[in-house]
C-alpha cells in the first residue's frame, strides 16, 4: 500500500535529479551527443586523473582489506568485555568531521610534523622530505578516513563464523594460512565485499581529503568535477565525471562480488 | 468626524507599512565577512531606506549563473563582482548601463573606479593589491621571478590559475621574465618546468596562511586583503615590493538589466560608495575604499590597499584581456603544469 508513494518519492527526489545531472554529459548546445565524452576522454589530464582515481581507489581498498582483516581478527578474538571497547575506538573516528581528520594530516605530514621529525631523527634523510600534496598524502588520508568502513563489516562477518570452524580446521591439520584461505576468507567474503565496496566507493567520491592533501597537483575525479563546475561552469564535464564515478562504483561492486564468488 | 479622521489616518499608516514591507532589494555578494557587512552596511542602509535587503551569496560562478538563468525576469537587482566577471555579464547583455548622475558619490571615486569597463557598465567599489609574502629571515624577494629561483625550490606556493590571484601572478611573472602578450604561454611553460619545486597551487588565502605558519612554504603571491593573517604571525613575514611593482585588481558594482528596482538599487549603490559607508567598511578591515575622500588610520591602512599613490602604481591586467584569454590559460595550465 505504501509502495506507490515510496516509489514516487524516490523517483522524484532521487532518480530524477540524478538522471538530469547525468544527462548533461550527453548534451552539446541542447542537442543529444556523445561528443562531450569524446572530448573529455581525449584530454591527457582527464586520462591521468581517471587512472589516478582508479589506482588510489583500489590501493586504499586493497591495503585497508589487509589491515582490516588483521584488526577485525584481533578484535574478534578479544574477550567480549574488551571487544566492545576496542570496537568503539574503531568507530570513534567516524564521529569526527573528515575536515578535522584531514587537517590533522597536514600537521602530521608537514616539514615540521612528526613523520619528518622521525625521518630526520633516524638519519633517513638530512632534510625533511615533501609529503604533503603528493599521492602518498592522499592515500594515507583516504586510508585513515575509510578504514573503519572495512573493519566494521569484517568484524560483523567474523562474528557469524561457526564457533568451532577454526578449531576443526586446525584439528584436521590445516596451518594458519590454510585456515585463513580455506575457512575464514570464504566464510567472511560478504564482509569483504561490503567493506571493499564502501571503501572503494568512498575513496572515489571523497572530495575534502584529496582537495586538502592533494590540492591542484593531485587532482582526482571529484576535485576535477568541482573545478569544472565551480570555475568553468562546465556542467557537461560534470555530468560526464558523475557518470564515470557512478559506473566505477557499480563496476567495483560487481567485480568484488565476482571475485568473492570465484573463490568458493 | 473624529472617528473618520482616525480611520483615514489608520488606513494611510497601514498602506504605508504594507508598501514599506514590499520594498525589497535583492543583492548578490561574495559570501565572505557577511556579519561585518551586515553591521557596517546592510543594517544602516535598511534603517534609512525603509526597505528590506535580501542578500544572496555564493562564489562568482554560481552567482553569475543565477543572473544569466533569470535574464528574462531578474531575481537579482544589484551585484558586486570582479571586474572581469562583470565584463563577461555585460558582453552577454545582462547588465544595465548605469546612470552615474544618480550616484552622488561618483565624483569622489578614484579615476580607475569610475568607469572600469566602459559604457558605465560598472563602478568600482574596492581595490586590492597583490604581491609576494615571504619569510625575511630565510629569503629575500626582489623580483617576481625570484619565485622560481633555486633558493625557493620546494618552499614556494603559487595561486592556482582558477582563482583570482592566478592570472595576476602569471601577469607579473611574464613581466619579470620578459615575456610579451597576454597568452602567457612561455610563462605557463616555465612554471610547468618548475612544477616539482612548487609545494602546491593554493586556492584560498586561508590555506596559504596555514602552510606558511606551519613553515611548509616560505614565499607566495597573495592579495593584500589577506595580509593580516601574516602580519599577526610570530614568524617574520614581509610584504615584498618587487622591482616590477605590485599587481592588483578591482571589484565592481553592477545592476541587472530591466530588474524594475533601479531606483532603490541606485540608492543602495550610492550609500555603499559614500564616505560614511566606505569608512565604516574600511575600519572593519573588510574592503579597501574606492572613495578617495575616505580617511583611515595608518594601522587600518596597513591591512588594506589604500591611497591614490598605491592604487595608481598597481599593474592591473584589463578585464577584457582576462576574459579573452582565461580559457586558453586554464587549458595550457592543465596540460603543462598540472599534467
Amino acid at each position: 500500500m505504501l509502495a506507490l508513494p515510496a516509489t514516487l518519492f524516490t523517483a522524484t527526489f532521487f532518480l530524477l535529479p540524478v538522471l538530469v545531472l547525468l544527462s548533461e554529459g550527453f548534451k552539446i548546445d541542447d542537442a543529444w551527443s556523445l561528443q562531450g565524452y569524446a572530448d573529455f576522454i581525449s584530454k591527457p589530464l582527464n586520462q591521468t586523473v581517471f587512472f589516478r582515481t582508479l589506482k588510489l581507489g583500489f590501493l586504499v581498498a586493497g591495503v585497508s582489506s589487509i589491515i582490516g582483516y588483521a584488526t577485525a581478527f584481533s578484535i574478534f578474538h578479544l574477550p567480549p568485555k574488551h571487544r566492545g571497547r576496542i570496537f568503539g575506538l574503531v568507530v570513534l573516528p567516524l564521529m569526527i568531521s573528515p575536515v578535522a581528520r584531514t587537517y590533522a594530516w597536514i600537521v602530521i605530514l608537514g616539514r615540521t610534523g612528526i613523520v619528518n621529525d622521525a625521518i630526520v631523527g633516524l638519519g633517513l634523510s638530512n632534510t625533511p622530505i615533501r609529503l604533503l600534496f603528493t599521492e602518498t598524502a592522499v592515500f594515507l588520508g583516504l586510508l585513515q578516513l575509510f578504514m573503519p568502513l572495512m573493519i566494521i563489516p569484517l568484524v560483523s562477518a567474523m562474528e557469524n563464523l561457526p564457533s568451532d570452524a577454526i578449531a576443526a580446521a586446525r584439528v584436521l591439520g590445516a596451518n594458519w594460512l590454510q585456515v585463513f584461505l580455506k575457512v575464514i576468507l570464504p566464510l567472511t567474503k560478504e564482509g569483504l565485499v561490503i567493506g571493499g565496496t564502501l571503501v572503494f566507493t568512498g575513496s572515489l567520491t571523497a572530495y575534502i581529503t584529496p582537495a586538502i592533501l592533494g590540492g591542484a597537483k593531485v587532482l582526482m575525479l571529484e576535485t576535477l568535477l568541482y573545478q569544472r563546475v565551480n570555475v568553468a561552469n562546465d556542467f557537461v564535464s560534470a555530468g560526464i565525471i558523475a557518470t564515470i564515478l557512478i559506473t566505477m562504483s557499480f563496476g567495483a561492486n560487481f567485480l568484488f562480488k565476482r571475485i568473492a564468488t570465484a573463490r568458493t | 468626524m473624529k472617528y473618520l479622521i482616525f480611520t483615514v489616518i489608520g488606513a494611510i499608516l497601514l498602506i504605508h507599512t504594507a508598501v514599506a514591507a514590499e520594498k525589497k532589494l535583492t543583492i548578490s555578494v561574495y559570501s565572505f565577512a557577511q556579519d561585518a557587512y551586515k553591521e557596517a552596511l546592510y543594517d544602516p542602509f535598511e534603517a534609512i531606506c525603509d526597505c528590506e535587503l535580501v542578500i544572496e551569496t555564493g562564489n562568482s560562478v554560481e552567482r553569475m549563473a543565477k543572473i544569466e538563468a533569470n535574464a528574462a525576469n531578474p531575481v537579482i537587482d544589484m551585484a558586486v563582482i570582479s571586474s572581469h566577471d562583470a565584463l563577461a555579464l555585460a558582453r552577454k547583455g545582462l547588465l544595465k548601463n548605469l546612470d552615474v548622475s544618480k550616484l552622488s558619490s561618483y565624483k569622489d571615486l578614484y579615476e580607475a573606479a569610475k568607469d572600469p569597463l566602459g559604457d558605465n557598465w560598472a563602478v568600482g567599489y574596492t581595490f586590492y593589491a597583490s604581491s609576494i609574502v615571504y619569510r625575511s629571515d630565510l629569503v629575500q624577494i626582489n623580483s617576481w621571478k625570484d619565485l622560481l629561483s633555486p633558493e625557493l625550490a620546494g618552499r614556494v606556493a603559487l595561486p592556482n590559475i582558477t582563482g583570482t590571484q592566478g592570472p595576476l601572478t602569471l601577469f607579473m611573472l611574464s613581466k619579470a621574465l620578459g615575456h610579451r602578450g597576454y597568452g602567457f604561454e612561455e610563462t605557463i611553460d616555465t612554471i610547468g618546468a618548475n612544477a616539482d619545486d612548487i609545494v602546491t597551487f593554493y586556492v584560498r588565502s586561508s590555506q596559504l596562511a596555514q602552510l606558511m605558519n606551519q613553515e611548509e612554504v616560505i614565499a607566495a603571491p597573495v592579495g593584500r586583503f589577506a595580509w593580516s593573517r601574516f602580519s599577526s604571525s610570530p614568524l617574520p613575514f614581509v610584504w615584498a615590493t618587487p622591482k616590477e611593482g605590485q599587481t592588483g585588481g578591482m571589484n565592481v558594482m553592477i545592476m541587472t538589466k530591466d530588474n524594475g528596482n533601479e531606483e532603490l538599487a541606485y540608492q543602495f549603490m550610492d550609500y555603499w560608495l559614500s564616505v560614511e559607508s566606505q569608512t565604516r567598511i574600511a575600519n572593519a578591515k573588510i574592503d579597501s575604499p574606492a572613495n578617495k575622500n575616505v580617511k583611515i588610520s595608518d594601522e587600518v591602512a596597513e591591512s588594506l590597499t589604500y591611497g591614490a599613490e598605491l592604487i595608481d602604481s598597481l599593474n592591473i591586467i584589463s578585464p577584457a584581456d582576462i576574459i579573452d584569454n582565461r580559457e586558453s590559460w586554464v587549458e595550457r595550465w592543465n596540460t603543462k603544469v598540472i599534467k
